[in-house]
């Protein structure tokens, strides 16, 4: 079962304040998604695990980061030409690798790094 | 307390043009110190707050460059590191050894050159094996990542991913570093941008695989192909030094365009000294990038008095394209000669 993006932006929405309604919330990564399915047993975990950050009454905002685990990714560029009509005759794919930083850019100063994420294979 | 001994260049080093930190490590100083290449370039990686590339070198041994030319040292292992710390999944890279089979001289006839004095018995190291590259997919590079530095292509191609600053490090101007040489640091320019497209077949190669072969280009990208590197700053060695051991090859009789890569300086020494060049073999995407930067097929079957071995290396610099405004630097100008602790 998977969990269409704008419940997922409301659960983790929901998540994050539900100790405290003044908590303030961040959630970075997934703009370039106009509309996705994500794994909601995943979703579950996400939303207990803000809830679990939260307990800190320290805490005044929740950080939400989503980015690619592999930090080289392979995309793929379509490069369209639209007619005046909106449609479109003729498009070309083009493969395109992008190299970004991983995880310990959002990780430096951080005391306790409890990854619970799956083993890589 | 054993100590580890590394050398390093620092940021800003070369008056500005070098991006970030780059790190060296001596294989042979690693196994003095009883430690793995990984806890090495762990070691190494803690003593700085900032982003730095990591190469283990083995000078005992011997790699091969992009154009098919034999080095006589090799990474055998590398990392990106980065606020003191390795990624554990993506930071690190070790390169296993490539055994002598009749298999792979009979496949890669570049590897003749593995059978003359100069090399022979000693130790292979190219690109990383499957079980090297674990944890990354098919599509990845031979890259490290940690934070925001990326090593890619064995250790070859650094970059800081947030300034997306980067510098080119050939191996033999690291091999320079490691054995207190001398090194030229300039701007890559056209002519080097082309020849790092003109690559052999190899199984596990540094930077590409069995895709591409001699006299073809990797880059594909005609007249923009002198472009892909031509701003970044390069540190490689002289070009005496590059003349040298290109020579080795062609004297092992390699002919650029059939056997080596149609890069620049094999085609330029080729020619310079009145060797064969497999110019019927050299593809026409190839021959469109050689043309951006004034080689044509014409120019090397020009009539010219053939030159020895020794003017060639006497007339590199003029003889080898490559390199704009490059400075001469001795290792010991940029290079720290530094130590830690083996905890």
């Amino acid at each position: 079962m998977h969990t269409k993006l704008p419940d997922f932006y409301q659960k983790v929405t929901d998540a994050a304040k539900k100790r405290n309604a003044d908590t303030k919330l961040e959630i970075r990564g997934m703009e370039n998604f106009r509309a996705a399915k994500l794994a909601s047993l995943r979703v579950g975990r996400v939303e207990d695990e803000i809830m679990e950050i939260t307990e800190d009454p320290n805490v005044e905002k929740v950080e939400v980061i989503i980015m690619p685990r592999v930090p080289e990714t392979d995309h793929s560029v379509i490069i369209k030409g639209i007619y005046k009509d909106g449609t479109c005759k003729k498009a070309i794919l083009e493969s395109m690798l992008v190299t970004s930083a991983g995880e310990d850019i959002e990780l430096e100063g951080v005391e306790i790094i409890d990854d619970r994420r799956y083993k890589l294979p | 307390m054993q100590k580890l001994k590394y050398r390093v260049v620092r940021a800003g080093a070369a008056g500005g043009v070098v991006p970030m930190h780059l790190a060296f490590i001596d294989r042979s100083d690693v196994i003095k110190a009883g430690i793995s290449n990984e806890k090495a370039c762990q070691l190494v990686g803690a003593q700085f707050t900032d982003g730095v590339a990591i190469n283990v070198i083995d000078l005992d041994a011997i790699t091969v460059t992009s154009d098919g030319i034999i080095a006589d040292g090799a990474v055998v292992a590398f990392a990106s590191a980065d606020r003191g710390k390795i990624n554990p999944n993506f930071g690190f890279l070790n390169v296993s050894e490539i055994p002598y089979t009749q298999q792979l001289m009979d496949e890669e006839p570049h590897m003749k050159q593995w059978d003359t004095d100069y090399y022979r018995g000693k130790r292979l190291y190219r690109g990383p094996s499957a079980e090297d590259r674990v944890h990354r997919s098919s599509h990845n590079e031979n890259m490290t990542i940690t934070g925001r530095i990326a090593s890619n292509n064995t250790g070859s191609e650094v970059m800081n991913l947030i300034e997306m600053t980067e510098i080119l490090t050939p191996i033999f101007g690291q091999l320079q570093l490691v054995r207190d040489g001398a090194v030229l640091i300039g701007k890559t320019g056209p002519e080097m941008s082309v020849g790092i497209g003109m690559v052999v077949r190899e199984r596990r190669g540094r930077i590409f695989g069995w895709n591409y072969g001699a006299g073809m280009t990797a880059h594909r990208s005609g007249k923009y192909a002198k472009t892909v590197k031509c701003e970044d700053y390069s540190i490689v060695a002289e070009k005496s030094l590059l003349a040298e051991y290109t020579i080795r090859a062609l004297e092992a009789g390699l002919v650029p365009g059939l056997h080596l890569g149609c890069s620049p300086v094999t085609l330029s020494i080729a020619k310079a000294m009145g060797l064969p060049i497999g110019l019927d073999n050299i593809t026409d995407d190839a021959w469109i990038e050689l043309e951006s930067v004034g080689i044509t097929k014409e120019s090397l079957q020009k009539p010219s008095t053939p030159l020895s071995r020794e003017e060639v290396i006497a007339r590199a610099d003029e003889i080898l394209p490559g390199i704009e405004d490059g400075k001469r630097y001795l290792a010991s100008d940029i290079c720290d000669i530094c130590y830690v602790d083996c905890l």
